[in-house]
């Protein structure tokens, strides 16, 4: 999906794609503080709906309840608030995944719509069937009011993905989220899609570049069937365990940042440079820890745990094949809805 | 009636489409808290669609398709019995706290999670828990969660392979600088004792040579 960003039978509607372009310009005049594009993106999303349509989108930004409404699980199964992407028109969906660009960074919204491809391929395979899968059932939700100054958030999720992005000024906070794959490998016109490939693939390069000794530490001697501190498990912070990144050399350090980046880089960039920043400065107190074989292509679980991280990647046995199914967690246990930032 | 047909369709769409959740195990998900007070044992029991039938014959007693209040009590009392702390090597009783269950058709469809909160008094220092429910269909996790403050260390965690168990040990305050293997033994009291005795052998030794 990479590159291809719309859908090339939908036609951008005129106020949509300026809307887009001055979004684009004023990013491209302040890349260090993406607010004013967001903002403006996300204003432009809110014209195109109806009143009825406003106020389902739009959520007090102190809603406790809609902040903690995501899920790994289908929408079918565990409701969403907000609006269903499926309910809008053309010019609505672009209007949202201009506003969703416009939070992510490129490798953050091409995820995304890999993820929501892998959906769309699970609704293929059941033949259409349940109306449990597909791009159609994902929802979009602001809290707040979009603003580049106070404290707004951005929600966009359904099965497989949960986005909790927190504006606080020009920081784009976005723990907690869930990114998972199901299947973690499809194929579309001939191109191979791996949503989460280089999460596993980096993994794989890292744990395979410690020594043996550190090996020794990294791998824990027990099975981990599933996320420690998945959905719901909000505010909790686990005691590390594994290697820690104190006992990595430099070049492991940085591989170990660049696997981190993959998620801290969701977010547009430079929140996440920001994000990347505090988390380098906290490298040496990072854990890394794995469970199961070392061979790539095998399914193994890891954590990346630090002072203001967690990170788990969880292969799931549901499907047959483990490493056709993952789920994986990011948060800030210091900062999760940007709680820490918005209080400042 | 319907719902529970519904749920059943539901159940087998799910099985067929590889959809979301696990199917076929129980996933046993605990996290330990130790405080200053004692231990806070919280476990999420999530039985997969095709483990809810053997829970059944094990929580619905009278075979009604329900889960009565009398029921959950049992249940709950049964993992708790199924469940074992020791701390310091004292076996120490838990106190259910709380349980929560959800529907039965929650549970048809893979979502429900029964949630069991616990209690141990105790205090010390070596912790060891082990999950003895249902090994024959379940899969565990066990995790001890990082105190809030500073003040609590804890030391290497021990598991067996498919974390029914876990072994660690911990200390507060001034005591919390990194536990050992045996980190309340005086060491240093043992040390000075050992150079004490040794300086006194040397001086009997030189006396008797002089």
């Amino acid at each position: 999906m990479s590159g291809a960003r719309f859908p090339d039978d939908y036609r951008v509607p005129r106020f949509v794609f300026l809307a887009a372009v001055i979004a684009c310009l004023a990013r491209a005049q302040s890349t260090s503080n993406p607010a004013p594009a967001i903002v403006a993106s996300a204003n432009t999303f809110l014209g195109t709906l109806d009143q009825a349509q406003r106020s389902k989108v739009l959520f007090d930004f102190n809603d406790a309840a809609q902040r903690v409404r995501w899920s790994n699980l289908p929408t079918t199964m565990v409701p969403r608030a907000g609006l269903k992407m499926g309910d809008l028109n053309d010019a609505q969906k672009k209007a949202a995944m201009v506003l969703l660009a416009a939070a992510l960074s490129k490798r953050g919204y091409d995820k995304v719509q890999e993820i929501m491809g892998g959906d769309e391929q699970l609704k293929i395979a059941s033949g259409g069937r349940g109306g449990m899968f597909g791009r159609d059932l994902f929802y979009i939700s602001i809290l707040g009011k979009p603003s580049a100054t106070d404290p707004w958030m951005l929600q966009f999720g359904g099965h497989h993905l949960a986005l909790n992005v927190t504006m606080v000024g020009r920081d784009g906070i976005l723990t907690p989220s869930l990114t998972a794959a199901q299947p973690a490998k499809y194929t579309v016109e001939g191109r191979t899609i791996r949503p989460l490939g280089a999460e596993n693939d980096k993994a794989f390069a890292l744990i395979n570049a410690l020594d043996e000794g550190q090996r020794k530490q990294a791998i824990l001697t027990y099975k981990v069937a599933d996320l420690v501190l998945g959905p719901g498990q909000d505010g909790k912070t686990i005691q590390p365990e594994g290697l820690k990144a104190s006992a990595m050399n430099a070049s492991q350090q940085a591989m170990l940042l660049d696997l981190i980046g993959e998620w801290a880089g969701i977010v547009s960039e430079s929140s996440a440079a920001a994000r990347m920043a505090d988390i380098k400065s906290k490298i040496a107190e990072t854990w890394f820890a794995w469970s199961g074989p070392t061979t790539n292509g095998m399914p193994a679980y890891y954590r990346i745990q630090g002072p203001t991280l967690v990170i788990e990647y969880a292969p799931q046995p549901l499907g047959g094949d483990p490493t056709m199914h993952i789920h994986t967690i990011y948060r800030d246990p210091t900062n999760d809805y940007g709680k820490r930032s918005a209080a400042r | 009636m319907k719902r529970l047909a519904a749920g059943v369709i539901l159940a087998i769409c799910l099985a067929r489409t590889a959809g979301a959740h696990r199917t076929d195990e129980y996933l046993q998900a605990t996290l330990l808290e130790v405080t200053q007070h004692g231990v806070d044992v919280q476990i999420d029991l999530t039985p997969g669609v095709a483990v809810l039938p053997v829970l059944m014959t094990v929580i619905d007693q009278n075979d009604d398709g329900l889960i009565s209040e009398k029921e959950q009590r049992a249940y709950a009392d049964r993992v708790v019995s199924d469940l074992e702390l020791f701390i310091d090597g004292k076996k120490t009783p838990l106190t259910l706290t709380e349980r929560r269950f959800p529907s039965v058709e929650q549970m048809r469809v893979g979502l429900g999670v029964i949630r069991l909160k616990m209690q141990a008094m105790r205090v010390g220092h070596e912790l060891r828990f082990e999950n003895r429910h249902l090994p024959q269909v379940s899969v565990y996790l066990v995790n001890c969660l990082a105190a809030r403050g500073d003040e609590l260390t804890i030391g290497r965690q021990e598991r067996d392979t498919a974390q029914r168990s876990i072994r660690f040990e911990y200390s507060f305050g001034k005591d919390a600088a990194a536990p050992s293997g045996v980190p309340w033994f005086p060491w240093e009291k043992f040390v000075l004792a050992g150079i004490a005795i040794l300086l006194a052998g040397r001086m009997v030794f030189v006396r008797i040579r002089a």
